[in-house]
């Protein structure tokens, strides 16, 4: 078992608990032992990075502190906003020594630990997509999808900029493909795969993020796919809960089950519904997991 | 070596689109644009694509390679060749198609020029008729934005524009952050009260792509970050999209975590959110709306009070904020291979970023 600072962030603890169910009930199985970090806050989910970004800094470099302060290496995120919150934040400190003085500073006059800059931000799908992490999914998932056809959806921010996140090529990501066959499903491939799912803008200019919402969602249901697979509790929301609103927009109906990466690989693991939690989802999930026997 | 290409052509004339297959014997060092010069050279005058100076000065080769917007002078052939790869070259997106390869920019100029992308001098003339001077430090402001040579890679790629052709976009959107920031210039408030307006800063979804593909560096997603902090330190907040960022700072000052329930109503406006609540009944039955009452609050939520205050105290708000971590961020290399082996499919397809608006024109 390797330990992990888990950072469950805003969604998990609140409107997507099922995210933190499922990858709790799943790390074990994948050879992560979660410290939950308790002293933490949002991430700011780009809105403090806009608003007041000093503050954004301030914050995010807490989290990384009390990460450290755990004594792991990593600190685990499930969710794609997070992710590069987390990340550019740490780019931020850790290659730039005088900045991180200042921050380090006003962190330990209100009593955070320093920070070193040395504790790395990774996403459980890249735990999970390669190395010992994939070894073990491959054995957990012995249940299985049943050639289930799942559609990847990476959203944003754990591809764009490349810069700060890394893992994989933007424009061809391979990761969700990769464990969605290890699982016994079948990907599907199609163009809005990495687009926006439209979320940060959802309730500021819901026309406008309708209209990238309706890509994904309309491409996938074209191409045959039972179910759509996002890493990113904040396009799931979008792709679950707003999906109504598309209903009322265009008149179309997809009813397309949206599955957090925990979930599908829970699925796969033999995890039960008290852990998955479908019905916290508005879109039902009954076709998928009657197929599946869940 | 011999390199291969598949044009995506389109006839003005007849409105057909094709895609056709070309292959030259080009030397190692050549570019994608010199081998469409090659292409039109030797085997179909008939190719259409913009180009001038050659060097990744003058943004006039814009064109997607694989669905992503590259300059063609830019983009070097000898690993796709070598790796027998065939990439689909197309138009660029979110602009009308003239002729194969060839937008209509008009659009693009028409945003630019409604940002006034010209100094509007603010400053006082020192009395003793010597030059007016500034910092090096306080021009690192605009450094990034001043790199812009127009080209539009980013304004094609960019997914709120998809949605909403009229949104200013990330060139227009820089382009006013390289006024805003300039400190010669003396509409900086004028221009925010602008560039707010119903298609400007907040219309941007943080999709990214246009930071992605920026072949100079501008990086235009941070300049309209840079453009949201400086609205909301001037005060410049009535749009639901800055009403949405304050309140986020507002939880983690107060709960330390989102107070989401109270989001809506805090970013709309008590009327509209009334209009909202059979759909939020419609997320409550499945526990997507949490209880307000009693608040999540995060352990310590003191110390994210107190960090607050102090950075409020040290007051680098605004633009500021985020132009002390660009040193930082500068000093990463660029850290993702790419992948030619990883073929997707879509990358065939004519628009792989297929731009329509929804709700009325879908309903049809």
């Amino acid at each position: 078992m390797r330990k992990v600072a888990y950072y469950k962030g805003c969604l998990a603890s609140l409107s997507a608990k099922e995210l933190d169910t499922s990858t709790r009930a799943l790390a074990p199985k994948v050879g992560l032992e979660l410290e939950e970090l308790e002293t933490v806050t949002c991430c700011g989910a780009g809105d403090i990075h806009e608003a007041d970004p000093d503050f954004y800094l301030h914050l995010n470099a807490r989290i990384l502190a009390y990460a450290e302060a755990t004594g792991a290496e990593t600190l685990m995120t499930v969710c794609n906003v997070c992710t590069l919150n987390l990340r550019q934040a740490n780019a931020m400190l850790s290659n730039d020594d005088e900045l991180r003085g200042r921050v380090n500073e006003n962190l330990q006059s209100v009593g955070v630990p320093a920070y070193s800059g040395k504790i790395d931000v990774r996403h459980l799908l890249w735990e999970i997509a390669e190395g010992e992490g994939y070894e073990l999914l491959k054995q957990a998932a012995h249940k299985g999808l049943k050639g289930l056809r799942v559609a990847p959806f990476y959203g944003c921010q754990i591809l764009r900029p490349s810069k700060l996140l890394g893992f994989e090529d933007p424009d061809r990501p391979w990761s969700l493909e990769r464990i969605i066959e290890a699982c016994g499903g079948e990907a599907i491939d199609y163009p809005a795969k990495i687009k926006c799912c439209g979320f940060p803008i959802i309730q500021a200019r819901e026309e406008t993020a309708l209209g990238e919402l309706i890509q994904p969602i309309e491409q996938a249901s074209e191409a045959g796919a039972d179910a759509i697979v996002t890493p990113c509790p904040l396009c799931h929301l979008s792709l679950d809960a707003w999906q109504s609103k598309l209903k009322a927009a265009t008149g179309k109906d997809f009813r397309m089950p949206i599955l957090h990466l925990s979930q599908l690989v829970g699925v796969a693991a033999g995890l039960e519904e008290s852990e998955l939690k479908f019905r916290r989802h508005v879109v039902p999930v009954t076709p998928v997991v009657e197929k599946l026997e869940v | 070596m011999q390199v291969a290409l598949k044009i995506w052509r389109y006839d003005p004339e007849g409105g057909d689109r094709a895609l056709r297959e070309y292959e030259v014997d080009a030397p190692e060092w050549v570019t994608l644009l010199d081998v469409l010069d090659l292409i039109k050279d030797r085997q179909d005058g008939t190719l259409a694509y913009r180009k001038s100076c050659r060097m990744m000065i003058c943004g006039s080769c814009g064109m997607r390679m694989d669905g992503a917007a590259v300059l063609a002078c830019k983009t070097r052939m000898y690993d796709i060749a070598e790796a027998g790869h065939v990439p689909v070259i197309s138009a660029m997106g979110n602009l009308p198609i003239v002729k194969d390869l060839v937008v209509d920019m008009a659009p693009f100029w028409q945003k630019f020029r409604a940002m006034k992308p010209w100094l509007e001098p603010g400053y006082v003339e020192p009395p003793d008729g010597k030059e007016h001077r500034i910092s090096q430090e306080r021009m690192n402001v605009i450094h990034k934005e001043s790199l812009c040579i127009n080209c539009g890679c980013c304004v094609s790629e960019c997914n709120s524009m998809e949605s909403d052709p009229e949104f200013l976009g990330p060139q227009a959107l820089a382009k006013g952050m390289r006024f805003v920031g300039d400190p010669r210039d003396g509409r900086k408030v004028e221009r925010l009260e602008d560039y707010n307006s119903e298609h400007g800063i907040w219309d941007c979804t943080r999709c990214y792509f246009c930071t992605e593909r920026c072949p100079k560096g501008v990086d235009p997603r941070d300049a309209i970050a840079k453009l949201g902090a400086e609205s909301v330190k001037e005060g410049i907040t009535r749009d639901m999209g800055a009403k949405h960022a304050k309140w986020f700072v507002t939880s983690a000052k107060t709960t330390g975590w989102l107070r989401e329930t109270e989001l809506v109503p805090k970013t709309q406006g008590v009327v509209s959110s009334i209009k909202q609540m059979k759909f939020a009944m419609s997320l409550a039955k499945h526990g997507k709306v949490p209880p307000p009452v009693p608040p999540h609050v995060a352990d310590k939520v003191d110390e994210a009070r107190a960090l607050h205050e102090i950075v409020s105290a040290q007051d680098r708000r605004g633009f500021l904020g985020h132009v002390q971590g660009e040193r930082a961020i500068a000093r990463i290399e660029r850290a993702v291979e790419e992948d030619p082996e990883h073929a997707t499919a879509s990358r065939d397809a004519a628009d792989v970023t297929p731009g329509r608006r929804l709700t009325r024109r879908t309903a049809d």
